[in-house]
């Protein structure tokens, strides 16, 4: 019997690398050695949609779409919505904004609930904190009428797609749209990323749905990872350059990928 | 599960991790009747209040007394499965089919050359539209072959590149999460103003 299974030899090596890459920054900022890093746009346009919301008086609302955490493609995008929903909600609480998180799966349900709640009381504000509709679970399914109806009912000023996101993607945003909300979208499902992009005033894409979670967390041991994140991307680029100019020149490394 | 994925491990090992697996089934499981618990005590408030809307909240209680009544007897229960099948399935597909009209409006919003690079989007777009329509090909019979490097080579080379930052991602909140770093997620926040 192999030591290894077959084939998981060379991503075994570069899951190390990329790891103690970033445990390597991690422990870096630690010791106040925090590397410069580039400030996405979406952390400002937080506060900026919450303020719109406060000066119009009208509601924002987190949506989160699929955020089924017994799926593992799933789970990750959805903790990531997590992080980036107690940063939200904190700022939504000290502003005063409205604040409304519909949830469609139980165990996601109760998690973001206790964020939320959470946020408020960390700021001081927990009588604004409605423990039945602050955060409302919404069983899959029925949560599209209820989230188009209200979304015109409600007048919504600033709305939030974060996470998981599908079909859902579509309706949501162009009903929030109309609605004329602001909207700060970010997913890592590739074929929809198109959608939160072209209708979102703003978006987060593909892994700054990760980065942002890190940076909003005022830890700069979380948002120094990120630099470690790039180690992996400098390796993928040397991997594509070096087996581009191997295809090219008929040398066949297919082998490796099987070890 | 980790270790599961790169090293082959004994039966025993194996069957803990299916068994930890389905602790979260439980768990899940456990959260949803919470969840549908809190949902009905919002209605039942609504409705004693008379909130706006509150008559739909009365349309909630009845279709939730009948459908997990019926589910309760047996989730093959014919009454149950027609509530399913007639009124379940049929709401949920035609909700769905509405992607499409929000797809059309969206692309309308979309495809406007407001400047370079949603110009060549626009290009782009339509030749993938013309390539995939019929009469596309009879019209301009390149469009194909020039739809097909599009799909092939630019656009793929764009989502592999978001493949792997995201992949890159979730390995970095993976890092976060197992060291004790990134607790929000569970609603805990700490104030870290400890560390420069």
């Amino acid at each position: 019997m192999s030591l290894i299974i077959a084939g998981r030899a060379l991503p075994l090596v570069l899951l190390v690398i990329i790891i103690a890459a970033i445990l390597w920054y991690m422990q870096q900022a630690y010791s106040g050695n925090v590397p410069k890093l580039r400030r996405l746009n979406a952390v400002d346009v937080i506060g900026e949609i919450l303020g719109r919301c406060v000066e119009m008086g009208r509601p924002a609302w987190y949506l989160m779409d699929t955020v089924d955490m017994t799926t593992p493609s799933v789970l990750a995008p959805t903790v990531a919505a997590f992080q980036i929903l107690s940063h939200t909600a904190r700022s939504a609480a000290r502003l005063g904004a409205k604040f409304f998180v519909p949830v469609t799966q139980g165990l996601a349900y109760t998690i973001a609930n206790d964020i939320v709640e959470e946020a408020y009381r960390a700021e001081g504000k927990y009588e604004y904190f409605d423990p039945l509709g602050t955060v409302m679970y919404l069983p899959d399914g029925a949560d599209r009428m209820y989230i188009i109806n209200h979304m015109w009912s409600d007048q919504i000023a600033g709305a939030f797609f974060m996470g998981s996101w599908y079909h859902k993607a579509v309706i949501f945003t162009e009903n929030a749209a109309r609605a004329g909300a602001l909207m700060l979208g970010g997913t890592d499902t590739t074929h929809n990323i198109p959608f939160l992009v072209a209708i979102c005033d703003y978006s987060i894409i593909g892994e700054e749905l990760y980065a942002l979670g890190a940076y909003v967390s005022q830890d700069p041991t979380q948002s120094s990872s990120l630099a470690g994140q790039d180690i992996g991307k400098y390796i993928a680029m040397a991997l594509i350059i070096l087996g581009a100019i191997l295809a090219t020149i008929g040398i066949d490394i297919s082998s490796i990928f099987t070890m | 599960m980790l270790i599961e994925f790169f090293f082959p491990m004994p039966k025993a090992v194996t069957d803990t991790n299916v068994t930890l697996r389905s602790f979260v089934t439980i768990v899940s499981a456990t959260a949803l009747i919470l969840g549908i618990i809190i949902l009905t005590i919002s209605h039942l408030r609504k409705i004693s209040r008379q909130e706006s809307e509150w008559y739909y909240s009365i349309i909630y209680i009845i279709a939730l007394v009948i459908t997990a009544g019926l589910g309760l007897t047996g989730v093959r229960n014919t009454n149950f499965l027609w509530i399913y099948n007639n009124m379940t399935a049929p709401i949920g597909v035609a909700l769905y089919s509405l992607t499409a009209f929000y797809i059309t409006s969206a692309a309308f919003r979309i495809f406007r050359a407001r400047n370079w690079s949603s110009a060549v989007l626009l290009v782009c777009g339509f030749i993938l539209l013309m390539m995939l329509i019929p009469i596309g090909a009879a019209i301009f019979p390149p469009v194909v072959p020039i739809g097909e490097w599009l799909r092939s080579y630019p656009s793929s080379a764009g989502f592999r590149g978001m493949i792997i930052g995201t992949s890159l991602g979730i390995m970095g909140l993976g890092v976060r999460v197992y060291t004790g770093r990134q607790k929000e997620h569970m609603g805990i926040r700490e104030e870290r103003a400890e560390v420069a």
